[in-house]
């Protein structure tokens, strides 16, 4: 660690080029859809054709995982679980 | 990392209130009305109208995306529909 050297500024989420303005446009849509979908019946459809159906109860940020409650499996019920987003392809709702 | 989650976020604006079909992994394809792509995950957010009143959305996962082809333009119409899916309650619009 040298704590005498000054680091160059970097470009915050706040500043207002072209670019920072669509992620922010494009985030805040996509955050709003996490919000949408809580408390909703939500098919994933996973890899290996593995579909499963729950009820979306949160999601963290970026989001790396989805917690589910009555998560429907071919094996059968579960009362709460952690969806994985690496093991998703996609997930569906209805409004 | 793939190609489409090397995209930035203004490649990704220009797929918003555009007709796709985004091939995914093991074959799967899905279409409909980019909503939003988001800048974090690269996840699209689609949506599609099969019945009247009800909005069906469909979320393909950024690292499953191989390819998204566009095929049509919004109208203003659609743009309107589209833009007012996710809005705040306080904020959509109401006919008189």
């Amino acid at each position: 660690l040298n704590p005498g050297a000054v680091s160059p500024p970097v470009p915050g989420p706040c500043s207002s080029t072209p670019g920072a303005a669509a992620r922010a446009a494009l985030r805040r849509r996509y955050l709003r859809s996490l919000a949408a979908m809580r408390g909703l019946p939500v098919s994933f459809a996973l890899h290996e054709r593995v579909r499963v159906g729950a009820v979306v109860a949160a999601a963290d940020a970026a989001p790396l995982a989805f917690q589910v409650d009555a998560l429907r499996t071919p094996l059968g019920l579960q009362a709460a679980a952690l969806l994985r987003c690496a093991d998703i392809i996609a997930y569906a709702f209805e409004l | 990392m793939n190609d489409w989650q090397k995209k930035s976020p203004l490649d990704w604006e220009t797929y918003v209130n555009k007709r796709v079909k985004v091939a995914a992994a093991e074959k799967n394809e899905y279409e409909g009305w980019v909503l939003t792509v988001d800048p974090v995950s690269a996840n699209v957010v689609l949506a599609n109208f099969p019945e009247n009143e009800r909005v069906s959305i469909v979320v393909v996962l950024g690292h499953a995306v191989q390819e998204v082809d566009v095929l049509q333009e919004a109208d203003d119409d659609m743009k309107a529909r589209l833009s007012c899916i996710f809005a705040p309650e306080e904020s959509k619009a109401y006919s008189p």
